[in-house]
């Protein structure tokens, strides 16, 4: 489905296997570290230019690590990862990345790597591997070892990976060091991967809103998709939306009006869900309005004309989760606008405006007839009034 | 040839892999829509049945079930042209594999399930990519307006179809990442008084099988198609290959576009949106940036949507005329509980006697040993073996309701063997089902031997309030005969005397003269007839008639062709194959419990 974060430890364990010794450390995990050994230490959370952001800590002891680690745990940070110091000389550091692209494997390589690759993308060659030829022309044009590429392809194709990035990968006497791994996965391959990452070893976003984990834990349950990124949680327009396409269409038209920072979440829900859980995913959103402290607020329920997506039956979910908390919609004005279309949409909506109307919340009903965006212009006017 | 051309003029034939009925329905709504004459999903690889029921038209039809690919007889095998793969993400792509290499000659498929890997999407694009025309996986598949509906596009929904004009093809091609908003332009050009030429939901994975690009090579060599709306979003690089095919002249056909996605200037962080690929990861991936970049090229694309539909509304569009339907009807239809098939045909009752001759042949060895082995003594007269096949042929079946046949199919359905099911089906019979030769047999002895008036007799049944057995139908009434008794009785003009069949026809003149309904019915007239066959054609005395009466001769007549009948019901159930009966709850009329 999309493209998720590995931790940096569990890419390296994938990579290295055995040989690796990195150690990871978590909330409420003890660690022992030997105590002779000189430490790197590093959250491991898939924090761009974390060296920038003083978020790598080197040549550090063990008390240090404890010290670091208790320091960033009150930035937010949970993951930690403590690696024993590698000395190399700065010029042996190169550049390779692996991603995955229509036609194979995008193999990117540069001679000199290090955390400036950005500012210099003319050093970068690119390839594209389709079969062991190309990735034997690859190894000599690069000078990297044969054997590197070939394995470090072989743990991307076993680990459904979609993208590899090793910077820098340091190059020694015919041997190579990978100091920094960025991974991400196919999260589809969860199903087909063994002995290889779990849910366990994926990068959550930080700062998660409860509500975006509550729908990100539906989503996991069940076969329909459910998306939730809260934006401005004192935004006065909130959206319950319906389609991968549609809902950005509908999201545009208040970007396009100008009201983009009033826009309080983006979601979407489809691929036909049940009552129940179209209930669940209302029931969020509808908490994150209430939260709001926007004086008018609105709630936007539209979508496309769904193809699949049974209107009536998602339709009653939502006035499931309306007729929990209708008093406090009433009482502090909010109005809801709709526009839907698809399957049973006459059925679907004409409960919907009865329900609406009886509890005064009915801002106004479109099906699909009218334009997709006719709800959210309502809205839009409403909460400029 | 370009496959959607193909398609338009090719029989379609799909296999369906795996289960959604609500798509497949709608795939035969379209078909039928269209003019079709058969549905175009010949087969459903699930593991469940052997066939699953579905509407066609108003009626029903039967689609077969297959555990496997392999085990497709050859001549549903050779017709199928097009993969509808309704499987899981998981299933996905070993199933596609399979499926083509089965049916190399396919024309194409559809990929349904989301979540499919990445490494199986690149795959399918390797092996299968530059063969053949696959949307997705995920999205909701292909249309060719008036001939394939492969997959959801469109809609689900009878009137969805019907609104969205899915039968009548046009001008306009409509290509788009997001399967919701496919449909929405499906209807956005039927509302702007235009029609489609193809519409392809291409999927918003990062890998569709067929890509973009390939999809505007076909609108591009595509006859039919002369201009192409496209919806897209933020994320990936597509857009620039309509841009590059734009600029080199590859593609020549007006195009209005729409690409979603500015939204995501009013976050601090790049977002992933709905689909796996809405995410911006480099500047160029930006709605906005997309967008400037097909103007560049000549193509018109809306800053919003509603200016969007505005430039698709000035698109050429040739003549066309829908097809009407009658939405109502199809509306109104309702799911039978049982299906089997019509075991006689009573439409063409067959003609025994015609006048005084006697058509029927009467020579079957068959019957004459089973009317020796009932009699007691060899038949002597042709007349008797024939009489006897006539009652056979006619009494094999009287159609899936009668309660019998319906008992032996629930039965069946319980998956019960042949003889329990023939059991259920035969311990049915009785005084209010097929057991009233017999006793309207008594009724007629007792009539003609007792010198009892035709209308004294109703009058003394009438008084105890008793039914006349052997008189009286459902559906047929006087104006409206049943055919099966009109043919049988052809056989007294074959006889010297019938007092028996005269008497019934007496008692039947007394009783429509009270309601018209109250007809001398085929367990009448074989009782009547017999009688008399027997008595006249074969020597037996009244006292003889009378010892086989209490015997329930009578009913065996009726017992053993429907015994034929109810196997065939049970052998059809066997093969339909459709699960355990279950009363829909609309059907049953549960009273309330009492409340203390």
């Amino acid at each position: 489905m999309s493209r998720i974060k590995l931790t940096e430890y569990r890419a390296k364990k994938l990579l290295l296997g055995e040989t690796y010794h990195g150690i990871s450390i978590r909330q409420g995990e003890p660690v022992k570290l030997p105590k002779s050994v000189c430490f790197v230490i590093k959250v491991d959370q898939g924090v761009k230019k974390r060296m920038k952001k003083g978020l790598v800590l080197l040549d550090q002891s063990p008390a240090g690590i404890s010290r670091a680690v208790s320091k960033w745990r009150k930035k937010g940070f949970s993951r930690f990862l403590a690696e024993p110091l590698l000395g190399h000389k700065e010029g042996d550091e190169q550049y390779v990345s692996f991603e995955r692209v229509r036609e194979g494997i995008r193999f990117m390589h540069a001679k000199a790597g290090g955390i400036e690759i950005e500012s210099r993308p003319e050093a970068v060659k690119t390839f594209v591997l389709r079969n062991d030829f190309d990735m034997k022309t690859a190894a000599q044009k690069t000078k990297l070892p044969e054997s590197f590429l070939k394995h470090a392809l072989e743990v991307f194709e076993n680990n459904f990976f979609a993208f590899l990035e090793i910077n820098p990968l340091v190059v020694a006497n015919g041997k190579t060091h990978i100091l920094d791994a960025a991974v991400l996965v196919d999260s589809a391959g969860t199903f087909f991967v063994k002995n290889s990452w779990t849910e366990d070893d994926i990068i959550e976003k930080t700062g998660n809103a409860r509500a975006e984990k509550n729908i990100a834990d539906l989503a996991k349950t069940s076969p329909a998709s459910f998306k939730l990124t809260v934006l401005n949680p004192n935004g006065s327009l909130f959206f319950l939306l319906s389609g991968g396409g549609g809902s950005i269409v509908v999201a545009d038209e208040a970007e396009l009006r100008g009201v983009g920072k009033e826009i309080g979440n983006y979601g979407e829900y489809s691929g036909g869900p049940t009552r129940e859980e179209t209930y669940l995913y209302a029931k969020e959103i509808i908490g994150l309005l209430i939260k709001s402290k926007a004086k008018r607020k609105a709630l936007v329920l539209a979508g496309g004309v769904a193809n699949f997506t049974d209107v009536k039956q998602t339709f009653m979910g939502i006035i499931d989760a309306l007729s929990e908390s209708a008093i406090s919609l009433r009482k502090s004005g909010v109005k809801v606008f709709v526009r839907r279309g698809g399957p049973n949409e006459h059925e679907g909506l004409e409960l919907m405006k009865i329900f609406l109307k009886k509890e005064k919340i009915l801002g106004s009903v479109y099906g699909s007839e009218t334009v997709i965006t006719k709800a959210v212009d309502d809205a839009i006017n409403f909460i400029k009034r | 040839m370009n496959p959607i051309e193909a398609a338009r003029k090719g029989k379609i034939k799909i296999l369906a892999l795996g289960g959604h009925p609500a798509i497949v329905q709608s795939i035969l709504d379209f078909d039928f829509l269209s003019g079709k004459y058969s549905p175009s999903v010949v087969g459903l690889v699930t593991s469940n049945r052997k066939a699953e029921k579905y509407f066609f038209g108003h009626g029903e039809v039967l689609i077969p079930c297959y555990s496997s690919i392999n085990v497709i007889p050859l001549e549903i095998k050779k017709q199928v042209s097009w993969m509808l793969n309704l499987q899981s993400g998981r299933r996905a792509f070993e199933s596609t594999v399979v499926f083509f290499e089965a049916f190399p000659k396919a024309l194409g498929g559809h990929i349904f399930a989301e979540n499919v890997p990445e490494k199986h999407s690149t795959e399918l694009i390797r092996i299968l990519g530059s063969k053949y025309l696959i949307t997705g996986p995920s999205g909701v598949g292909l249309l060719v307006p008036g001939s394939l509906k492969l997959g959801a596009i469109g809609g689900v929904d009878l009137r969805q179809i019907s609104a969205s004009k899915l039968p009548t093809p046009g001008s306009i091609a409509v290509v788009s990442t997001s399967g919701g908003m496919t449909n929405e332009l499906i209807r956005a050009v039927a509302d702007a008084g235009k029609r489609i030429s193809f519409a392809a939901a291409i999927g918003g994975d990062r890998f569709p099988v067929t890509s973009l690009t390939e999809m505007l090579r076909l609108a591009e060599s595509d006859p039919n198609t002369k201009a192409l709306v496209y919806f897209g979003e933020l994320g990936g690089m597509d857009e620039y290959e309509i841009v590059d095919m734009l600029k080199s002249k590859r593609f020549t056909k007006p195009v209005v576009a729409y690409i979603a996605g500015v939204i995501d200037e009013a976050f601090d962080e790049h977002v992933q949106f709905g689909h796996a690929k809405a995410l911006v990861a480099r500047k160029d991936e930006s709605a906005r940036a997309k967008r400037d970049a097909l103007r560049s090229a000549g193509a018109v694309a809306g800053n919003t949507f509603p200016e969007f539909l505005k430039e698709l509304a000035k698109l050429p569009e040739k003549d066309f005329s829908d097809k009407n339907m009658d939405m109502d009807k199809f509306m109104k239809r309702e799911k039978s509980i049982l299906s089997t098939r019509e075991i006689i045909d009573f439409e063409n009752v067959p003609v025994f006697v015609k006048g005084k001759k006697l058509l029927a042949k009467g020579d079957s060895v068959f019957v004459k040993t089973i009317l020796e082995a009932l009699l007691g003594k060899p038949v002597k007269s042709k007349i008797t073996a024939a009489f006897a096949e006539s009652v056979f042929t006619l009494l094999i079946d009287h159609g899936g309701h009668v309660s019998g046949a319906v008992n032996t199919m629930i039965t069946a359905r319980a998956g019960k063997d042949l003889v329990s099911s023939l059991a259920s089906g035969l311990l049915t019979i009785g005084p209010r089902f097929g057991g009233a030769v017999n006793a309207a047999a008594e009724v007629w002895l007792e009539g003609v031997s007792g010198k009892k008036k035709p209308a004294e007799m109703v009058e003394s049944k009438t008084k105890v309030g008793e039914l006349v057995p052997g008189i009286g139908h459902l559906k047929y009434r006087v104006g409206l005969p049943d055919p099966r008794v009109e043919a049988l009785s052809g056989f007294a003009a074959l006889l010297k005397k019938h007092p028996y069949y005269d008497f019934a026809r007496e008692v039947e003149k007394v009783t429509t003269g009270k309601n018209g309904k109250l007809i001398l019915n085929i367990d009448g007239v074989i009782a009547a007839l017999f009688l008399d066959i027997l008595n006249e054609c074969e020597g037996f005395s009244k006292n003889e008639l009378r010892e086989f009466i209490d015997a329930e001769l009578f009913n065996a007549f009726f017992v053993i062709p429907r015994s034929v009948g109810f196997i065939s019901h049970f052998i059809e159930q066997k093969k339909n194959d459709e699960g355990l009966f279950r009363l829909p709850d609309e059907l049953l009329f549960v009273r309330k419990k009492k409340v203390k």
